[in-house]
């Protein structure tokens, strides 16, 4: 068979199913709606937090209050600062040619598994912090219940922080063979 | 604490320009949608995770929308973000294949007994041929069915026309010799 009549059969054969959506809009729409619900929960959970330290700090002034609002916000401003130094530069356009979002996506896996220590050192010292402050100023934690509660807690995220270590991990590895596998073929 | 550059541009639109940028949507899932499926078949062993896929393209073309300033064609920016998500569905695939520890057939598209034409099947064979291509041949020879040319699929996939005319024909003979082998 003559090459291109070959292709163009092919072609026809490739191209003979069509398509019917159903439902593909909606879910866009739905995913569009959770998108913007993502973006603005991350600000309004902080202003949450920081606001609330503060507000407390001055309805029952004293210095106990007031060390638990500023290292409240040094907590908020050390992730914050983290998250956008880490995110600066790696976002990572869907439009750009396979090459590069392949890169891309391999840098951002890397970013994401460097977030890793970073939030298991954060968390920590916000574990330390709340029981060295709970120990001295709340007298009803001074039961097994709150330690129980801070292990239940750092049990569980340190559980999810290993599971989603794993899992770049493992995504990375994919992303470095592909990679290897396309470099290979360009150079061909 | 994941800022997403793309969710902020959709959301920092007017009234007006979401409702420039749905028409917009709609138009091209009207038009390319039927080429997405196909190219989300290629990479994909089941039709559960296909539709998937396609979800993953749709949204990744909603989001990439805002941004897109014509400085390529429309076909160009769709089928690119197209292999893209491909390329990070197949890397999470392959760990949800790992994790379960079993092998997923390639679904059989072969058509019923009623509707057995001669055509369907030379097409469910070609489907299946295209989807054992290794990784790199599979990209050229999809978007090349799909009717790119050469200057297209270089744009696309970042690599010189070429290196995309070497691919092919290693491409076309792997694909020849998959579907003489399927008989």
């Amino acid at each position: 068979m003559n090459l291109d009549t070959e292709l163009e059969v092919w072609r026809q054969d490739w191209q003979s199913e069509s398509a019917v959506f159903t439902g593909l809009r909606q879910k866009v729409k739905r995913q569009s709606r959770w998108m913007r619900i993502v973006l603005v929960a991350d600000i309004l959970i902080t202003i949450a937090i920081g606001g609330s330290v503060i507000w407390s700090a001055f309805r029952s002034p004293g210095a106990d209050r007031f060390v638990l609002a500023g290292a409240t916000w040094i907590f908020l401003v050390t992730a914050w600062s983290f998250a956008i130094r880490n995110n600066r530069g790696h976002w990572s356009p869907s439009a750009s040619d396979t090459l590069s979002f392949l890169d891309i996506s391999i840098r951002r896996c890397q970013r994401r598994l460097a977030a890793v220590p970073f939030a298991a050192a954060l968390f920590l010292s916000e574990v330390v912090f709340c029981l060295i402050w709970n120990y001295h100023h709340s007298p009803e934690w001074h039961s097994s219940l709150a330690w129980l509660l801070f292990g239940s807690v750092a049990f569980l995220f340190f559980g999810f922080l290993f599971w989603y270590r794993d899992k770049k991990r493992a995504e990375l590895g994919c992303l470095l063979n592909i990679s290897r596998d396309l470099g290979e073929t360009t150079q061909d | 604490m994941a800022t997403d550059a793309a969710a902020a541009n959709i959301v920092n639109l007017s009234a007006s320009d979401r409702g420039e940028l749905d028409r917009l949507f709609d138009r091209i899932l009207t038009v390319h949608g039927a080429a997405l499926r196909r190219l989300a078949a290629a990479y994909t062993r089941t039709e559960s995770d296909r539709d998937d896929l396609l979800q993953e393209i749709a949204i990744a073309i909603w989001k990439a929308l805002p941004g897109f300033r014509g400085d390529c064609s429309e076909r160009t920016f769709v089928f690119r973000i197209a292999q893209n998500r491909s390329i990070a569905f197949l890397a999470r695939a392959h760990l949800r294949r790992r994790a379960s520890a079993e092998q997923i057939d390639v679904q059989d598209p072969s058509p019923s007994v009623e509707t057995g034409m001669v055509q369907e099947q030379r097409a469910a064979g070609l489907k299946k041929a295209v989807q054992r291509l290794p990784l790199p041949y599979r990209q050229v020879v999809v978007l090349l069915l799909e009717g790119l040319d050469y200057s297209e699929i270089a744009e696309v996939l970042g690599i010189s026309a070429a290196n995309v005319g070497a691919r092919l024909t290693r491409a076309r003979q792997m694909l020849r010799a998959e579907m003489e082998k399927a008989g």
